[in-house]
Parts: C-alpha cells; sequence; structure tokens
C-alpha cells in the first residue's frame, strides 16, 4: 500500500515529469520546427546531453576527472566512420559493427588507462588521459592514410538512414533518412541514458559514491575501490564512444579538425557538466542545451550589440571571445554553485518542501 | 645488506641507469651529431624543467594540481614578447651588453607580472578549494581558459613572431661541432635556477618549512607557521618560473601563440609524473630524459618523436609508480 | 589548584557527514598529566586534532589561558604556546634531526638554546643523530624527536596522541620517565591507549566513548576500578 502510495508520488514528482516533458519535446521538435538549423542543434544537445551523462558518471559519481573524454567520443565516431565510409557500400551490418567496434575499442582503452593511472593517485588519471589525448590527436595527424587526414573520411548510411530515402510525409512532416536518424539517435541515446540512470540507482552506483565520499572508508569496509572506479571508467568511456559513433552517423563526416578536435569537445563538456550540475546526470541536458543554444545563436547576438552599441568596441571584443564569459561563469559555479543548475535546483526544491524528496 | 644499499644509493642508482640508456642512442648516430642532439635537448629539458618544477612543487606542499600553470607559461612569453617590443632598438643592437639588458628586463617583467598573477589565482580562485582534488583542477581548467582569452582579447588571437637578441642568434662551431648560442644560454638559465632553488630550500630555514610542508602540512602549521602565506608564496614563485619558461621557449622556438601553455603544460606533467611529486632534483632528472629523449628520437625515428616521452611515462609508472624521486610522502 | 589551563566545552566535530565529537567537555589542570583514554575511534584523536585548530570544530568553546581559541587557525593557536605531538609524530623524514628543530624553532634566542640542550640532554639518542635524516630513525627516537621538538618552544600545553604506539616495552618505560620530567614544565594532556603508561603518568583521566565523555575522575580511582576499565578499555581482570 505505502509503496504503492510512494510510487503515485514519484510520479507527480517534478523529478519524474520534468524528463518526461523534455523527451517529448525532443520527439516532437522534428514536427514543430522544419529547419534544418533546428533539428541540428536538437540533435547535438541529445548527443551531448549523452556525452555529458557519461562523463558525470566518472566525474560526479566516482570523482574522477578524465580529460580523455574528448579522446573517447573521437574514437567511437572514427570506428562508425571507417566501417561506413572506407569500405565499399555500408549495409546495416557495417554500421552495428561500427558501433561495436567503437564499443570494443572504448572499453579496451578505457581499461588500459585505469590499470596504468590508478596504481597511484585519483589525480594522475586527469593527467594521463590528458597525455594520451594530446598523442591520439598527434597520431591521428600522423597516420593520414589510415584517417583520411585532413580530409577525413564521408559516410553514407545504409537504406533507410541515407539522405536520399524518402517514403513520404506523416502529420505534414516529410519522413526523410535525416529524420529517421534522428529519432534513431534520439532513441539511441535514451537506451544509453536509461543504462547510466540504471547504474547510478543500483547498489553498485551508490558503492561508487561511497567511494568518490570517503575512498580510504571505502577500502576499510573492504570494498576494492580499484575495481568499482574502473568500472565506472570503463562504463563512462564506452557510453562516450557510442555518443561519438552516433555523432559521426548524423554529421556524416569525420576529420582529425572537426571529430577529434578534441580538447574543444572537452572544454565544452567540462563547461556543460559544470553549469548542468555535476552527479546529477540531469545536468547534462540542461548544460549541453545552455551551452549550445547559446553557442548557435552567438553570432545574432554579436550583430545585435555593434547595431545597439556601435562604439563599445571593448564589448564587441569581449562578446567576440564568448570563451571568456564562459570561463568567467565556469569558476563563479564552481565556488558558488557547485551543484549546478539541477544539484542546485534540486536542493532549492528539497528546502521548500522540507524535505529530501530526491535522495540520490 | 643488499637491500639497504640499494636503499641508500636509491637516487645514485637512478641517476646512473638513465645516464646509460642516453649513452644508447650514441650507436645509431655519429658522436658528432649525438653531441649536437645532446646540446639540444639539454636545452630542451632546462626550459622544461623551469615549468615543471613550479608544478610539482605546487603538487608537492599544496596537493594542487595547477592546469593554470600553463596558461602563465604563455603569459609571461606575452610580457616578454611586449618587452622586446618595447625594447626593439636593444634587441636589434650588435651589442652583447644591450642585448642581455633587454633579456633581463623582459625577463623581469615576466616573471613580475606573472608572479603577481600567481598570487591574485592563488589567493581568488584557489583558495577557495583547498582540500578538493576535482575542484581544484577543475578551477585551475577554469581559470585556463580565462587567462588564454584574456591574452586572445589583449595581444590579439593570432601567432607572433617573437624576436630574438641579436647576439643570441647564430652558432659556434667548437671542433665541428655546431652549438646553437642560445641553447647554452637556456642550459646556463635552467642549471642557475635549479642551483638557486636547491640552495634556498636545503640552507634557508624558509626553504626547510616548504620541504617540510611537502612531506606534512600539518605538522607544519602546527609548529606555528603561517601556511597560507607560505602557499601564496610558493604559488607566486611556481608562476615566476613558469613565466621564466615561457619566455625562454618562445625564443626558442620564435613564436608566441595564446595555447601554447597547453603543450608545455603536458610536458611538464609527463616530467613531474616521471621525476616524482614534489622533488625538484626529480623536476631536473624528468625533464633532462624528457628533452634528450624527444630529441634523440626525433632524429633517429622521426614519427615516434610525439609518443616517446608518454612511452616514457608509462613505463616508469609501471615499474615505479611514484616516480624516479620521492619526497616525503 | 582549580585554575584550569585549557577548557573545553561541548566540542561537537564532524570529519564529512560523521558526527565524530558529540559534546566533549573537560578540563586541563595546571601542574598535572591529564590522560584521555578510551578505544579506537572514541575520539581521543579528534579531540587533539580540534584543540590544535587542525579540524574545526561545528560548535563548543576552548578557552586556553582565559582567552577563547575555537576558530583560531593552527599556527595561531601554536603561537600561543601549545606544542602538539601527532598519533603519526610527524616527523619530516627527508630533513635531518638538526633541520627539523630548525623548522620547529619560532624563535632563535637564548632562551631557546636553552631548551634545545635540556631536551638534548633529556633525549640524548638526538644528539648523536643530529645530522642524519629523520627518516633513519627508530621509532622510539623519533617520538623523542617528536616530543623535543615540539618543547624547543616556550610552550606551557603539550597534546601528545599515543606516544607508546608500536614501541617496545623498555622504551615506553624510558618515555614515561620523559614525560614524568616534561609535566614539571608544561601542562600535558596526553591521548593513550597503554593503560600501564597511562596510569604511570596521568593525574587525571577522562575516558571517551563514541565521541563522549562517558567518566571522568583521578587516576587512582581508575586503577582500582576494574568495572569501569572492563566496559570501556577491555582491560579484563588478569588471571595470573
Amino acid at each position: 500500500m505505502l509503496r504503492r502510495e510512494q510510487r503515485k508520488k514519484r510520479y507527480y514528482s517534478i523529478g519524474f515529469v520534468l524528463p518526461c516533458l523534455v523527451l517529448a519535446l525532443f520527439v516532437l521538435i522534428p514536427f514543430l520546427g522544419p529547419s534544418y538549423k533546428t533539428l541540428d542543434l536538437a540533435l547535438k544537445i541529445i548527443i551531448f546531453a549523452s556525452l555529458v551523462a557519461s562523463f558525470d558518471i566518472m566525474l560526479g559519481y566516482t570523482g574522477i576527472l578524465s580529460f580523455g573524454h574528448g579522446m573517447f567520443f573521437g574514437i567511437g565516431a572514427y570506428c562508425v566512420a571507417f566501417l561506413n565510409g572506407k569500405y565499399g557500400d555500408p549495409t546495416y551490418f557495417h554500421l552495428f559493427l561500427g558501433l561495436l567496434l567503437a564499443v570494443a575499442v572504448a572499453c579496451v582503452l578505457a581499461l588500459i588507462v585505469s590499470l596504468i593511472s590508478l596504481r597511484v593517485k585519483a589525480i594522475f588519471f586527469a593527467m594521463i588521459t590528458l597525455a594520451l589525448a594530446e598523442l591520439t590527436i598527434v597520431l591521428a595527424n600522423k597516420l593520414s592514410h589510415f584517417t583520411g587526414g585532413e580530409d577525413g573520411i564521408s559516410i553514407s548510411l545504409p537504406g533507410i538512414f541515407s539522405a536520399a530515402f524518402s517514403p513520404g510525409s506523416f502529420l505534414g512532416l516529410d519522413i526523410s533518412g535525416r529524420v529517421i536518424t534522428y529519432y534513431f539517435i534520439l532513441l539511441a541515446c535514451l537506451g544509453l541514458f536509461a543504462l547510466m540512470l540504471r547504474f547510478t540507482h543500483s547498489p553498485l552506483g551508490r558503492v561508487l559514491q561511497a567511494i568518490r565520499d570517503n575512498t580510504d572508508r571505502a577500502e576499510a569496509l573492504g570494498y576494492k575501490t580499484f575495481y568499482f572506479q574502473t568500472l565506472s571508467i570503463v562504463l563512462g568511456c564506452t557510453v562516450a564512444a557510442m555518443t561519438g559513433g552516433l555523432y559521426a552517423m548524423w554529421v556524416g563526416y569525420v576529420n582529425p579538425e572537426s571529430t577529434l578536435e578534441v580538447m574543444a569537445i572537452m572544454l565544452n563538456v567540462l563547461l556543460m557538466v559544470i553549469i548542468g550540475g555535476m552527479g546529477t546526470l540531469y545536468g547534462g541536458i540542461v548544460g549541453a542545451a545552455f551551452l549550445l543554444i547559446t553557442q548557435t545563436f552567438l553570432p545574432d547576438l554579436q550583430k545585435l550589440a555593434i547595431d545597439l552599441f556601435p562604439n563599445a568596441s571593448l564589448l564587441h571584443t569581449i562578446l567576440e571571445r564568448w570563451l571568456l564569459l564562459f570561463g568567467i561563469l565556469f569558476i563563479l559555479v564552481v565556488i558558488f554553485f557547485p551543484k549546478g543548475v539541477v544539484g542546485s535546483a534540486r536542493e532549492f526544491i528539497a528546502r521548500a518542501r522540507g524535505e529530501a524528496f530526491f535522495s540520490s | 645488506m643488499t637491500e639497504t644499499i640499494l636503499k641508500r644509493w636509491d637516487n645514485e642508482l637512478v641517476i646512473a641507469g638513465i645516464a646509460v640508456l642516453l649513452l644508447l642512442p650514441l650507436f645509431g648516430m655519429p658522436p658528432k651529431t649525438y653531441l649536437t642532439l645532446t646540446i639540444a635537448g639539454l636545452a630542451m629539458g632546462m626550459l622544461l624543467f623551469l615549468v615543471a618544477s613550479g608544478v610539482s612543487i605546487i603538487l608537492g606542499l599544496m596537493d594542487v594540481l595547477n592546469f593554470a600553470h600553463g596558461a602563465l607559461f604563455a603569459w609571461g612569453a606575452y610580457v616578454g614578447f611586449s618587452t622586446f617590443k618595447l625594447l626593439e632598438k636593444w634587441v636589434q643592437a650588435d651589442s652583447v651588453l644591450l642585448n642581455f639588458g633587454a633579456f633581463a628586463a623582459a625577463i623581469i617583467c615576466a616573471m613580475t607580472v606573472v608572479a603577481v598573477l600567481g598570487m591574485v589565482l592563488e589567493r581568488v580562485i584557489v583558495r577557495r578549494v583547498y582540500g578538493n582534488h576535482l575542484f581544484q583542477i577543475l578551477i585551475t581548467f577554469g581559470a585556463t581558459i580565462v587567462l588564454v582569452e584574456m591574452i586572445r582579447v589583449i595581444w590579439g588571437p593570432n601567432d607572433d613572431v617573437m624576436s630574438v637578441p641579436l647576439t643570441f642568434q647564430g652558432n659556434w662551431d667548437v671542433f665541428d661541432v655546431i652549438i646553437d648560442r642560445y641553447r647554452i644560454i637556456c642550459i646556463l638559465i635552467g642549471a642557475l635556477v635549479f642551483g638557486a632553488v636547491q640552495l634556498i630550500l636545503k640552507k634557508t630555514k624558509l626553504g626547510l618549512i616548504v620541504r617540510a610542508g611537502v612531506e606534512n602540512r600539518d605538522m607544519v602549521q602546527a609548529m606555528g607557521h603561517n601556511i597560507f602565506l607560505l602557499f601564496t608564496g610558493v604559488f607566486a614563485v611556481g608562476a615566476g618560473l613558469a613565466a621564466l619558461g615561457g619566455l625562454a621557449m618562445s625564443i626558442f622556438s620564435l613564436q608566441v601563440y595564446p595555447d601554447m601553455g597547453s603543450t608545455y603544460l603536458l610536458f611538464a606533467f609527463i616530467v613531474v609524473i616521471i621525476g616524482g611529486l614534489g622533488s625538484v632534483t626529480g623536476s631536473l632528472v624528468g625533464a633532462l630524459i624528457v628533452g634528450l629523449s624527444y630529441n634523440y628520437v626525433a632524429y633517429l625515428v622521426p614519427w615516434a618523436a610525439a609518443g616517446v616521452n608518454i612511452i616514457i611515462m608509462i613505463i616508469i609508472l609501471l615499474i615505479r609508480p611514484k616516480g624516479l624521486f620521492t619526497a616525503g610522502k | 589548584m582549580n585554575d584550569a589551563v585549557l577548557k573545553a566545552d561541548n566540542l561537537q566535530t564532524y570529519i564529512g557527514h560523521h558526527h565524530i565529537l558529540q559534546g566533549i567537555s573537560f578540563e586541563a589542570r595546571a601542574d598535572a598529566v591529564t590522560v584521555l583514554i578510551g578505544r579506537n575511534g572514541a575520539g581521543k584523536s579528534t579531540t587533539l586534532k580540534t584543540l590544535m585548530g587542525l579540524l574545526p570544530p561545528s560548535e563548543g568553546v576552548i578557552v586556553y589561558n582565559g582567552m577563547n581559541i575555537q576558530g583560531k587557525r593552527p599556527y595561531e593557536i601554536a603561537r600561543m604556546g601549545i606544542g602538539y605531538v601527532p598519533e603519526d609524530m610527524g616527523i619530516f623524514a627527508d630533513l635531518t634531526v638538526e633541520e627539523n628543530f630548525k623548522v620547529a624553532k619560532l624563535k632563535e634566542d637564548e632562551a631557546t638554546a636553552g631548551r634545545l640542550d635540556r631536551i638534548l640532554e633529556l633525549f640524548g639518542a638526538l644528539g648523536k643523530f643530529w645530522h642524519a635524516p629523520a627518516g633513519n630513525l627508530s621509532g622510539g627516537q623519533k617520538q623523542m624527536l617528536a616530543i623535543g621538538r615540539a618543547m624547543v618552544n616556550n610552550i606551557s600545553l603539550l597534546l601528545i596522541d599515543e606516544p607508546s604506539k608500536g614501541l617496545a616495552p623498555i622504551i615506553v618505560e624510558a618515555l614515561i620517565e620523559a614525560i614524568n620530567q616534561i609535566k614539571e614544565e608544561c601542562v600535558v594532556v596526553l591521548v593513550e591507549q597503554n593503560f600501564y603508561m597511562a596510569s604511570a603518568v596521568g593525574d587525571y583521566f577522562h575516558i571517551l566513548d563514541d565521541g563522549r565523555i562517558v567518566h571522568s575522575g583521578r587516576m587512582e580511582a581508575l586503577v582500582d576500578d576494574e568495572e569501569l576499565k572492563s566496559r570501556y578499555l577491555g582491560i579484563s581482570k588478569s588471571k595470573s
């Protein structure tokens, strides 16, 4: 009886309703916004939200900072690109194999990195992943006959995903390969997100949080922290590679410049996770939406500023260097709102209700 | 018995082993090339030491992994760049004295400006998150973004050509071995800084307190020393050394660019991991290993040069997880 | 005789989310050794760290020589004349014995030099290894260095955390003698699990259990109270 009551209460809670509304929005977007720009933005938010969530598994839930997450994203993208761009006509099998390859490579690499770096100190992980990420960029450029060099690799997708596929329209929406790809990626990311939610709410996830809060204590309780940390790293990196593969499907093109600009991706992911809120998973959606929407409309904002204040050249310079503003925002959030938007909002609601309604 | 000997002569054994390894490339090249490469490697190593020593001491004493060190490095280069612009006549003059005057002025300006920047960074930002590793890294990472973007706002987003004092250019030819003049200057600067830092750490009370703090911060506090003042001071010195490294490196590579810090920060991390956290000697040895092996490998197997340091780092992590030299903990 | 050098009132300290000290109140009287005893995890070391300012209490007052020192930084507290010997002794292993003393000295005056002479008289071994790295000392010598280092400044209160831990009985004997001499010069608060040592040097005792003080009194009374000892200290009546 009580359980049912509780469950009922949960369905009405903001923590349940809000994500559902967000999901509904993403489902409806192809119907609402016919422009490619909107669809592209929505999809990038979906992919980055998943990527940030996978980063959050490591950072927020395990307390491990990686600078190689961009690298795993890039690896995933390349794996899909190889099998669907380089070798013959792509089939569904190629696509599946590409994603599988992304998972496998990420798994193995994540395992190796954890084995090397976790032996000493968790901060080594940050340094070593940074080093490896740089090495990967160099390698990708050096092995140009393999990675397509600066020209990159174009991807063609099989069957219903291909841009040429066009079976007709549904409720006023032109069903095209693009739209199908959009829904496919949305579904895949939803699956990944559900997997990560399940993981963090499982007993395993709770052990990870215990390790994050007090490694020595967790060790004293008999947990082999090393295994748990490795597990979390492997999961996080694998999901990152998956999202990379999905991203490659969408943009249809990878090259070291864009996909392996891992530091830029890393920077975005960090900004997103901090602004959205560490250790919340949902923070990724907020952070990704905020950052990507701002970045998309920044040129308009700059134009607006020039129109409104034609003489304030300092303002123009600073707006041109939008990253400066994000950097300052980043520092301020870390100092004053270390829980980010989602964490702070949860705290606020919990306090307003006088109860900890979100216990994770 | 053998175990105690191994332990007592631990550091000496490590140095001997490294020396033997670094002689190996002699088999693959003519001795004269080896000498030229060795000087290039030593110069690069000394510049890396300037950056890495700051990272290492800050990490050892304060347990702060300072990601902003790379940005401070770039700031040093840019302040030096501006100083050279102001003193252009001195830089272009065919006079050793005036050239060194400009160089000294650039060093003083770069180190002062960046040391102050470092102090502000420590006081305003880093101090708020002492004791939380994750937030320290995150916040210094945020500081990096801001500092690099500030360079872009002040000096513009593009690369610039760094001028080299006239008499610093060119080579000496000693018995057919070609020796780049500026490399010798770099080696001298590095040796000088290493000597000065060692002297301070070993012979002054302040240095002793810093070394004691690397081992046990709480105890130093409980003995009546204001550790926060010490932190600020060490942060400022570390920043100053990074600035010196940045300036020297920009003259070496003939250019300045806003992002230049990130590459060398990575080198610095590798050096710190190889050398051992908190050890200045370790930083020097680590930096020389990285500098030398990079140059040898770049000559012998050019395509492997970029990866060799990371490979060395991984090997050392596997056999000696705490680095070659351990300070205290 | 009721002038307390140190008075702690209702100390509450958290480490992370864990409520370690749940209201510790006690006094350290002048000319006496006060011993805090109790099982592992009872909060003894945490109490000393809280007194020293190394852990900030969320509540409570610490009065030392009539001044409230709660909320002051560790170095300010140390400069008011409180010496601290932590559980792990806090030796600077890379530094020589001499350098360890150098770091400890807050002043370089004659009084300090005189105190150093007396310390070296008390702990003769330290003079022998004056230029050796402190990390090479034996356990007992390290403990002596830690205590000597704390006493090189003009202190009126010495906090020592489990000095007998891991030491051979004969060295514990020497330590007891040393502490009995030290207490002539300053007030000592000692954390000790070794009941033999506690009873040999202590004048007053406080038993800690789960972050609270459960019993206090004169040491003589505790020595005879078998029931108390077995309940809180796990010392059963020896049958032999």
